[in-house]
């Protein structure tokens, strides 16, 4: 199963996955239409990229009275089935992420459905911060990165050049 | 439905040149994409990219050569519009000379083989008048490092240990160097950004340290002095290939921190912080220098004081630091050797003769006063392709009159822009999926071949153009290619490779393996062959040996009628100097224009968020949207307007006459204004 995994620390807030979210799902630029939202605050220079974690015990899923959440069995995402949908806004409230929105044109939720397995975010993140990985495999930059600064203070221990 | 087919080419909405899937269905692009397989861009995109679709489809396309006649704009037939400008060109060269014809080269078309054309052309119908975007970007900094390395040296993101970016934003000028500069800080490199905003890579900076617009030189001259004082420098690199470095040493001693702090705003402490991980990292440091330090009064010598920081770091052409990239061997289209043509005086070679001499680039902002004056000879016709002056020059009430005044002015584009609508004769362009042509990633040492996806019946690429067009005016014998194929299978001549084998590779073909310490064996392409801390070809031509520091105006003398200091140019992730502000989509994504203003200043002036403001020079006065960024977003004191927005056009603001006096680039990122609150009944500057 491939997740996106999000890099607070590599992440400019330049809005790439956002526009790119949007345009994939309302063919705009605007930030209503996106599934993802970056948060920038510029005092803390903090940016946090936020989408559906797609949880294995979906909160959302739980609390929908319609049944319309379910996994998709080959993204391994949890969707959102608009036709089902009552659009009683309980997944908003359940999710702790808050990455569930409420389209109020459509009256229906809507959330990150991993593009059918192909998220336009990560195609469209030009930071790297989004990365569209294997489950197992996520977040082992940091691995890497321990990896390579401790080959370093082991080679200069050994009296080699950096 | 009809079977969508999918084609990897290389992107030209800016020059990053990323590697697209372009997706088509019946003939039509229906989306674009990053391609993953190519090591530039690894599949990633910026937003800029897929609007190709939107660009090439867009209702507003000329399709048509128009001719401007007394009732309004005429569409004619194409041959007949090549024919007539043909004809009227003769008519100019026999009256007032064959230098009273120029070519202007826009950013729009990009460099390498177009601008070669360009420059061709010009040569072989008789003028050496050559003007293009450079006349104000890029050129500088290839001129600042090139007297003191020989070349622009390219960063080596992948292997850095640190990354200082001076005045430079990649997530929105260089989208993709983003995802290097992240991958380098994964590593554990750490990430230092002067600028005087917060720009958006600044988020994410290890170090921001604000400075006062066009100080960059004292920072970098105080810098040096840090490293010296530490013995921090690449003993090596300084003894064996360099020369100059008793007047560097000699001249650095001044930069005490406390003098820097007080030229810059840094305050002592962020100096030796910079100066410590410099020398912790050494040689591994990238010193990477944006367009933000060109447009000064000083800019040349503040970007070679940051070049001789490569070489005390020993970080020129080591891993991780800037590299000496080996150009693709290809064939020359420029004719400099066979039609010199400098006894003919290029317009502003005699002012600026580094800008000539060392880019054989004539002077736009001469070119004005050329045109109106007359002076020293008549420019009398100007064919212009994918530039927009009108909007992206200075002095834009100059730039519309002169250009306005020519006998003859032909421009090509994919819309009517605000030049074009000056032109006599306005012929449609063929935008980057229309035309094929050899892309180079100097810092991969790649060569890719972009793929002619689409043709429009009468829409010409740039080749087919100067072919056309000399083979009317008798110089078709520098154009013996039958199109644009036939030139790249000549241009690809020295190289060995084919066409065909190329066009197999869309992820490029490697053409040198990357090889580090050039130095040791080859010279460098300066006079002496080695670092030039001091430049006896600047001394001789009357400039400073060593890169002097000379404060901007605006803290030497200010003016008191004009108490802030305007920066103009930074950029936008969405748009591309004055380009795509005709995408819907685009447009209304966030404020466009917008200045930009810090907190206090705003509350000073009484402004709130969003409101109107008139800003003035001793140029001209806009009108347009304050936004009130937070209060480490923009120096107090400084406000930022981005350019190329017709509805505010900074330009209007902007002086023709004050240069950097090497590279004869504008003063554009310091200039002296004032700003009021706008009264809403007052008519839009």
């Amino acid at each position: 199963m491939r997740i996106v995994t999000m890099d607070p620390a590599s992440c400019v807030a330049c809005r790439n996955c956002e526009y790119a979210c949007a345009f994939q799902q309302g063919r705009t630029f605007e930030r209503r239409d996106s599934h993802i939202r970056v948060s920038f605050y510029p005092e803390d220079r903090v940016c946090i990229p936020g989408t559906c974690l797609h949880c294995e015990q979906p909160w959302c899923q739980e609390v929908c009275p319609a049944a319309a959440i379910r996994r998709d069995p080959v993204t391994g995402a949890v969707v959102i089935d608009a036709e089902r949908c009552a659009g009683c806004k309980m997944c908003l409230l359940a999710c702790p992420y808050g990455a569930i929105r409420f389209d109020s044109r459509a009256r229906v939720a809507r959330k990150c459905d991993l593009c059918g397995g192909d998220p336009q975010c990560v195609k469209f993140c030009i930071s790297g911060a989004l990365e569209f990985v294997e489950a197992e495999e996520a977040f082992a930059f940091r691995r890497e990165g321990f990896d390579a600064r401790l080959k370093e203070l082991v080679s200069q221990a050994r009296g080699g050049r950096r | 439905m009809s079977p969508r087919q999918v084609f990897q080419t290389l992107c030209r909405m800016c020059d990053d040149h990323c590697a697209l899937n372009v997706y088509l269905e019946e003939g039509r692009v229906v989306d674009i994409d990053g391609y993953q397989g190519h090591p530039w861009n690894r599949g990633r995109l910026c937003s800029k990219g897929r609007a190709a679709v939107d660009l090439v489809y867009h209702p507003d396309r000329l399709w048509k050569p128009l001719k401007r006649t007394a009732s309004g704009w005429q569409e004619i037939p194409l041959e007949q519009a090549l024919d007539e400008i043909a004809e009227r060109l003769r008519a100019i060269q026999q009256r007032y000379g064959e230098r009273a014809v120029g070519v202007w080269k826009g950013e729009a078309v990009g460099f390498a083989q177009q601008e070669d054309l360009a420059r061709r052309f010009i040569h072989a119908i008789g003028s050496p008048n050559y003007f293009s975007n450079d006349s104000l970007c890029f050129n500088g900094r290839w001129i600042g490092y090139s007297t003191v390395h020989g070349a622009w040296s390219v960063p080596d993101y992948e292997h850095a240990r640190l990354v200082v970016l001076w005045g430079a934003n990649p997530p929105h000028a260089h989208p993709n160097m983003t995802q290097m500069i992240m991958r380098a800080r994964r590593r554990g490199a750490r990430l230092v950004v002067l600028d005087p905003r917060l720009s958006a890579v600044a988020r994410q900076a290890d170090v921001h340290a604000p400075l006062a617009p066009g100080t960059d030189g004292a920072l970098a001259w105080g810098l040096i002095q840090a490293l010296l004082e530490r013995g921090a420098y690449d003993r090596e690199l300084v003894e064996g290939y360099s020369v100059g470095f008793p007047q560097l040493r000699a001249y650095a001693a001044a930069f005490t921190p406390q003098r820097v702090e007080r030229e810059t705003g840094v305050p002592a402490a962020t100096l030796s912080r910079i100066a410590a991980a410099m020398a912790e990292a050494s040689p591994a440091v990238v010193n990477y220098v944006g367009n933000g330090l060109e447009h000064h009064e000083n800019g040349i010598n503040n970007i070679r004081a940051v070049a001789c920081l490569d070489a005390l770091l020993g970080a020129l052409d080591r891993k991780g630091g800037n590299r000496l990239a080996e150009g693709f061997p290809s064939n020359r289209l420029t004719l400099y050797r066979e039609r010199p043509l400098t006894a003919l005086s290029p317009i502003g070679a005699e002012r600026f003769p580094v800008l000539y001499g060392m880019r054989r680039e004539c002077h736009t902002m001469t070119a004005m006063d050329t045109i109106l004056s007359g002076r020293p000879y008549p420019l009398k016709a100007m064919l212009l392709t994918a530039a927009n002056p009108a909007m992206t020059n200075p002095n834009t009430e100059k730039v519309t009159r002169a250009l306005g005044a020519l006998e003859l002015f032909v421009v090509r584009d994919l819309f009517l822009t605000e030049t074009a609508r000056l032109a006599h004769y306005v012929l449609p362009a063929a935008s980057f999926l229309e035309r094929s042509e050899l892309h180079v990633h100097a810092m991969f040492q790649v060569v890719t071949l972009s793929r002619k996806l689409l043709s429009f019946p009468g829409v010409q690429d740039e080749y087919r153009f100067w072919h056309d067009l000399a083979h009317r005016l008798g110089a078709g014998a520098y154009f013996p290619w039958k199109d644009e194929e036939e030139l790249t299978r000549w241009l690809l001549e020295p190289s060995g490779l084919s066409l065909e084998r190329l066009a197999e590779h869309p992820e490029g073909w490697p053409y040198q393996p990357i090889r580090y310490e050039k130095w040791r064996e080859q010279p460098l392409a300066t006079p002496t062959g080695k670092v030039e801390f001091a430049s006896r070809y600047l001394k001789d031509l009357g400039y400073p040996e060593i890169p002097e520091y000379r404060p901007p105006a605006y803290r030497s003398a200010p003016d008191p009628e004009y108490p802030f200091v305007l920066v103009t140019g930074a950029r936008k992730l969405l748009f591309y100097h004055s380009r795509y502000q005709n995408i819907e989509r685009f447009a209304r994504a966030g404020r466009n224009p917008e200045m930009e203003m810090h907190p206090d200043d705003a509350a000073r002036l009484g402004l709130a968020d969003g409101e109107p403001v008139r800003v003035s020079s001793r140029v001209g006065t806009i009108q347009l949207p304050v936004t009130v960024t937070a209060s480490n977003e923009i120096l107090p004191g400084t406000v930022q307007i981005t350019h190329g927005y017709r509805q505010a056009n900074v330009n209007l603001l902007t002086p023709d006459d004050v240069f950097d006096p090497i590279s004869g680039f504008p003063l554009l990122k310091a200039l002296q204004v004032k700003v009021a609150r706008a009264d809403s009944a007052a008519a839009p500057g």
